[in-house]
């Protein structure tokens, strides 16, 4: 009896742990995570997002007013963009696309000191 | 840390101490020259001048450096490694480093460059000690509030160190002075708080050709990044951040707050980084000079031959960024080189010394300060309304126009075969001289951004979004003299009123 329940347990176990895995796995297979650095941070009142995926770097600033009015005029306007702690530039590399998994920095110029 | 085998430390110690006493002796009856081994070899190395016994650094430019005993005993623990080294520190005692700023970055970077044996220190600020300073401007201390804080911090780094030689600048830098206060310095620091000054120095530096180390702190949140570095080579503050900041959004200290720790921390990254970029220097000395700026003027064959020494890997650049209360607290971005299309830095750049000393740069007005609140009244004949604009359009006689707007406003909507000069670079054109012939002599030739028509019989139009920035564009573009004869005209209303009155399908936003 106590042979069961324990074996019953056990397997109930591991299968909340897989299902955490895939749960995870499969937020990663469809999203990427924004991270908003100092004045961004402040704006949002978040430090990170989680945002669906894939998407054209272009697409990203207007993907984020939406969620955020007045966020790019704002903040956006003058930050530095990275994916994965490699800088792009909004211009050149506005036809990239950022991958799901992929970690986008949003860096406001900090000038006070 | 050291408490354990105190015995054999302490006769070490000893040892040490009846050694040094010996060469003290020497060195004070004369025979410095032979006395000090290893050091005094290694010095004429790169020093021709014998004569040269004077530890007052007034004339840096002499190579002839040398440590004294005291100083191989304060600087030993840092020599003692492999990074450093005797020549290192040599190389630090010949650095003259300029920090801009004495305050929350300034303090921390200050201390340790005192410490660490730099031979001139200068430092500008122009304010006074303040009691809501001293949590983090931590060479302030309570009896110098009221005081400028040059002659505070020089004070504290005397305590420190007294062998640098400081230089107060009790003054603000402005674009008029900057050119003349960084010259004399071999690396600049750049400690302030105001994202105008940020471009300032950094444009400076360019111009000069000085590696510039740049941190900035708020809140929690702190940035630092080697710029310039190598000069000719590295990114430029504009390439980082080449849209300042809106003016409604930069906060100062004052506003926004600041953790004492988190500025102190960056400050003291600058410091490492400023000794970083300094010892470079004495791996590197016999080597080539740095590439100067513009590389057209350089002849072919120089450019080979740097190309030859210099190992074909390309240097990397990176910029830390501090987030104190994140679980991660440090990040580190690599970044790309320059900017092509850089205003400062690269080949098309419009920022000339002349244009930084003339005060024509308004750095106030590029980071959208009170200088750009006025719209310059424009005369009837500088105005064309979008019916008549869409008219010559019609007839092909457009001309060339430009949308002042910034890049990303320009990528989400703009008129066909317009094309995109942002206002931020306009606002960095020089502005021409009014009365030629009074100093004339040194003037060099400005030169023409690529984006402005050769011919004086293409007329010039502006567009914004609203018809605000392209009137600013119209009378800068006139103050430049870059162009002469054209016809240059305000599209009025902008691309609003051409959405309302010309094409109805153009995206008002």
């Amino acid at each position: 009896m106590t042979c069961t329940t324990s074996r019953h347990g056990k397997r109930f176990a591991i299968h909340y742990q897989l299902d955490f895995i895939y749960q995870k796995a499969l937020k990663m297979a469809s999203t990427f995570t924004v991270l908003y650095f100092a004045s961004a941070h402040t704006y949002t009142g978040k430090s990170e997002d989680t945002v669906p995926g894939p998407m054209a770097i272009s697409k990203l600033f207007p993907y984020l007013e939406e969620k955020y009015p007045g966020f790019r005029k704002k903040v956006l306007s003058s930050c530095a963009l990275s994916v994965n702690l490699n800088y792009v530039d909004l211009i050149e590399d506005a036809e990239k696309e950022i991958q799901n998994g992929d970690e986008v920095g949003i860096i406001p110029p900090v000038s006070s000191g | 840390m050291e408490k354990f085998s105190l015995g054999s430390e302490n006769l070490d110690l000893r040892i040490r101490i009846a050694e040094l006493e010996r060469e003290l002796a020497e060195y004070r009856s004369g025979t410095v020259a032979n006395s000090n081994g290893h050091a005094t070899h290694a010095v004429n190395e790169d020093d021709e001048d014998e004569e040269e016994e004077d530890l007052a650094p007034q004339n840096q430019d002499d190579k002839a450096v040398r440590l004294d005993l005291d100083e191989f005993r304060r600087y030993g623990r840092q020599m003692i490694m492999s990074e450093v080294g005797l020549d290192g520190q040599l190389q630090l005692k010949r650095s003259k480093v300029l920090l801009i700023g004495a305050g929350g970055l300034g303090c921390p970077a200050a201390a340790y460059l005192a410490g660490a044996g730099i031979g001139t220190i200068g430092i500008v600020d122009h304010d006074l000690v303040e009691p809501s300073n001293l949590h983090r401007q931590i060479m302030h201390t309570v009896e110098k509030v009221g005081q400028p804080k040059v002659k505070s911090i020089i004070s504290s780094l005397k305590r420190i160190n007294p062998n640098p030689k400081y230089i107060a600048h009790n003054y603000a830098l402005t674009p008029e002075n900057s050119i003349d206060t960084l010259e004399k310095y071999d690396l600049v620091l750049d400690c302030t708080d105001s994202p105008q000054t940020r471009y300032m120095i950094s444009d400076a530096c360019i111009l000069l050709g000085k590696p510039l180390v740049s941190a900035s702190a708020l809140r929690s949140d702190g940035q630092l990044v080697v710029l310039n570095n190598p000069p000719g080579e590295g990114p430029c503050y504009r390439c980082v951040f080449p849209r300042p900041p809106p003016p409604d959004s930069v906060l100062s200290c004052g506003e926004g707050g600041v953790l004492g720790p988190v500025v102190g921390a960056m400050g003291v990254l600058m410091s490492t980084e400023a000794l970083k970029v300094l010892l470079s220097k004495a791996d590197k000395k016999k080597r080539r000079k740095p590439a100067h700026l513009s590389p057209d003027i350089r002849p072919a064959d120089a450019k080979d031959a740097t190309k030859k020494e210099e190992t074909p890997e390309p240097k990397k650049f990176y910029m830390t960024i501090y987030s104190a209360f994140s679980e991660t607290p440090f990040r580190t971005i690599r970044m790309f080189g320059k900017r092509k299309t850089c205003q400062a830095c690269s080949p098309v750049a419009t920022i000339t010394k002349e244009s930084m000393k003339n005060g024509s740069l308004d750095y106030v007005a590029f980071c959208g300060g009170k200088g750009s609140g006025k719209y310059p009244p424009l005369r009837k004949d500088e105005i064309i309304n979008v019916e008549e604009y869409n008219k010559l359009r019609e007839n092909k006689e457009g001309g060339i126009l430009i949308d002042v707007r910034d890049d990303i406003q320009f990528g989400m909507c703009a008129l066909e075969n317009s094309i995109n000069v942002p206002i931020t670079t306009i606002l960095t054109l020089p502005i021409a001289p009014e009365n030629d012939g009074t100093d004339g002599g040194e003037r060099t030739p400005i030169p023409i951004p690529s984006w402005l028509p050769r011919d004086a019989s293409i007329p010039i139009y502006f567009i914004c979004r609203l018809g605000n920035d392209s009137r600013i564009a119209v009378q800068r573009l006139k103050k430049s003299g870059l162009v002469k004869g054209n016809v240059i005209k305000d599209i009025k209303g902008g691309l609003w009123e051409w959405s309302r009155k010309v094409d109805k399908s153009f995206p008002l936003y």
